[in-house]
């Protein structure tokens, strides 16, 4: 590969496979700024011939997208906190506590890591359904506040913590909890990191749970929402468009600003729960 | 992982001080729970109980739920449900819609896997070559695995849109061939699916196998270029078979997403009144209809058990990759 002959067909292979694979996303948000009269013409072209910001300022008169945000943002980020207690103190128990049982319990927790909910949501539904929490955020939040291989990431992560510091601090009176608080914690922030970002990721693109226990427009997350925008206004082309871009903005962000954290949090948890 | 201690100074005390009475039952072997300290005990109880109740609850009791549904006629539109016994199964094995979409998932499996897995492959060694830019080309090829399955259902959608309007035609016919019915030909809409599905999770597979080919012992691709091994002889015998163990847990992976796809399936398919294109079905889609449609619990579960014995064949599979996890432990 040290032949520049090489090296340049290496790169020309990896540019346009590349720009191949982007090309849609960036169709979608070049389309967005275009007008409708420019949407629908015979020979589509790359770039908007007059750039407007009128499929996004109409958006929120045509559907709540306001509110389907702010829903969004509300499930995730609970998930989100759950997730990172959840996962850290399993994590703790799983990596350092010596009983009986608990081998059987990490097992348990392994096989259910490719388990999709696609298998086990009517059940999920029907519970849902028995607590009262049809169409609420309860309803929506709770089946992902356990992460099955967030707590095995975690768990994995928490084993290289030498077991002399926490007996240290154990030593000097502190309690499990303020081991867990005190050492735990600040030693896993970057694990934690990675599978939260990957947990935020993966329920604000959540969409059969949603579509399942949801049914008024006040609950609906983005991807519902945007689901049932583009099934109604089936023409509004560029509203499409716009709310499409809308809706995978804020992961795009997240991702370009914790690259390297949510490429190696995926790599290891494989991204769905 | 970092190895023991790399990060962190080793305190002073040591938990073997005669002072510390029950200094370190974590370590002790054996392990009933009397031998955890008192504070340990409360730890459990308070706050390890609860997350794993929380995880039985629900992850655990739905998949028996699921087998105890299936034989059953449970509706929630019905005050009465009774045991039917195998009536869901003998109904499946008749139910041409059920089979279709089975047939349907199968072909996703067997066309999706594939191509993931080679194409990521392909990717994954042409960036091990030390290239440059190499994070900006992992960046792209991941771009469309990061963002949410709906807007890139839809976007696809459109991509694929009938006559002259969508992209797809457009490019064909600007390089001289003729428009394709890539949603509304039978034939074709579903590879059309599957060819998204593909686009969108191939960057997952280009980072796992790269990151596994990064982790090649640098003196074994020497040794191998040392012997005068072509670049090609090198990446088929010397890193690929290395490579195995992650390219089974890609494909494990690359499985159940196949079986268990839905949302671009339902959106590119079935998500206008208007359809513009042909319905496909495939599991999920199935069990969606079945039990949140129709109301039909017990039948939908039926189908979901299936679905769970193929996923767990793949998780069976699984463990035996992870087989190793208990070593690596204390």
């Amino acid at each position: 590969m040290r032949q520049p002959r090489y090296t340049v067909l290496l790169h020309v292979v990896l540019m346009v496979t590349s720009l191949a694979m982007v090309f849609p996303l960036v169709w979608v948000f070049l389309t967005s700024f275009k007008t409708s009269q420019d949407i629908i013409r015979a020979t589509p072209t790359l770039l908007p011939e007059t750039w407007t910001l009128e499929n996004y300022a109409s958006l929120t008169q045509t559907a709540p997208f306001a509110r389907f945000f702010l829903n969004s943002l509300i499930i995730s980020g609970v998930s989100t906190l759950f997730i990172i207690v959840t996962c850290s103190s399993a994590g703790f128990v799983f990596a350092k506590y010596r009983f009986r049982g608990k081998n059987f319990f990490m097992l348990l927790v392994i096989s259910t890591i490719l388990i999709p909910l696609q298998t086990y949501m009517i059940p999920l539904y029907l519970l849902t359904r028995w607590l009262g929490w049809i169409n609420t955020y309860q309803g929506q939040i709770f089946p992902l506040i356990i992460m099955s291989s967030g707590i095995f990431f975690l768990r994995q992560n928490i084993l290289t913590i030498p077991d002399e510091l926490l007996d240290a601090a154990r030593i000097d009176g502190a309690s499990e909890f303020g081991v867990y608080r005190q050492i735990i914690l600040p030693l896993t922030v970057s694990p934690l990191a990675a599978i939260s970002i990957v947990n935020w990721v993966y329920t604000w693109s959540m969409f059969i749970w949603p579509l399942v226990v949801a049914n008024s427009e006040d609950m609906f997350t983005m991807e519902l929402g945007l689901m049932y925008f583009q099934r109604q206004f089936i023409t509004l082309y560029g509203g499409i468009m716009a709310a499409c871009v809308v809706t995978l903005l804020p992961v795009l962000v997240v991702f370009l600003m914790f690259r390297t954290r949510i490429i190696d949090g995926i790599a290891y948890t494989g991204m769905k729960t | 992982m970092a190895s023991q201690g790399s990060s962190v100074s080793t305190p002073p005390v040591r938990a073997t001080d005669p002072g510390a009475p029950q200094g370190a039952p974590a370590r002790r072997g054996g392990g009933s729970l009397r031998a955890l300290r008192k504070s340990q005990l409360a730890f459990l109880l308070w706050i390890f109980a609860p997350v794993i109740a929380l995880f039985v609850i629900i992850r655990v009791i739905p998949i028996f739920v699921i087998l105890l549904f299936s034989f059953t006629n449970y509706s929630i539109t019905r005050a009465f449900w009774r045991w039917t016994g195998l009536v869901n199964f003998e109904r499946l094995i008749g139910d041409n819609n059920f089979l279709v979409a089975l047939w349907n998932s199968t072909v996703y499996v067997l066309v999706a896997v594939p191509a993931e897995v080679l194409l990521g492959l392909f990717f994954a060694v042409l960036l091990s070559r030390r290239v440059r830019f190499e994070s900006f080309y992992e960046t792209l090829y991941f771009l469309p695995y990061i963002i949410p399955m709906v807007p890139a259902a839809i976007i696809w959608k459109w991509i694929y849109a009938p006559g002259s309007f969508g992209l797809a035609n457009h490019y064909l016919e600007l390089l001289g061939f003729g428009r394709v019915g890539w949603l509304t030909n039978p034939k074709i809409a579903l590879l059309a699916v599957i060819g998204m599905h593909v686009w969108k999770n191939l960057g997952f597979f280009v980072i796992v196998f790269l990151v596994g080919l990064k982790n090649v012992p640098n003196d074994v691709k020497e040794a191998a270029s040392i012997d005068g091994a072509s670049q090609w002889a090198q990446v088929l015998r010397v890193e690929l078979p290395l490579l195995k163990p992650i390219i089974l847990f890609g494909a494990v992976m690359a499985t159940i997403w196949a079986w268990s796809a839905f949302t671009e399936v339902y959106i590119m398919t079935q998500g206008t009144d208007v359809s513009t294109g042909t319905e496909i079905a495939v599991l999920v889609f199935r069990i969606y209809q079945e039990g949140f449609r129709f109301y039909n619990m017990g039948y939908a579960s039926a189908i979901s058990f299936v679905l769970f014995v193929i996923s767990l064949l793949f998780v069976l599979v699984q463990f035996w990759l992870f087989r190793g996890w208990k070593e690596e432990g204390s």
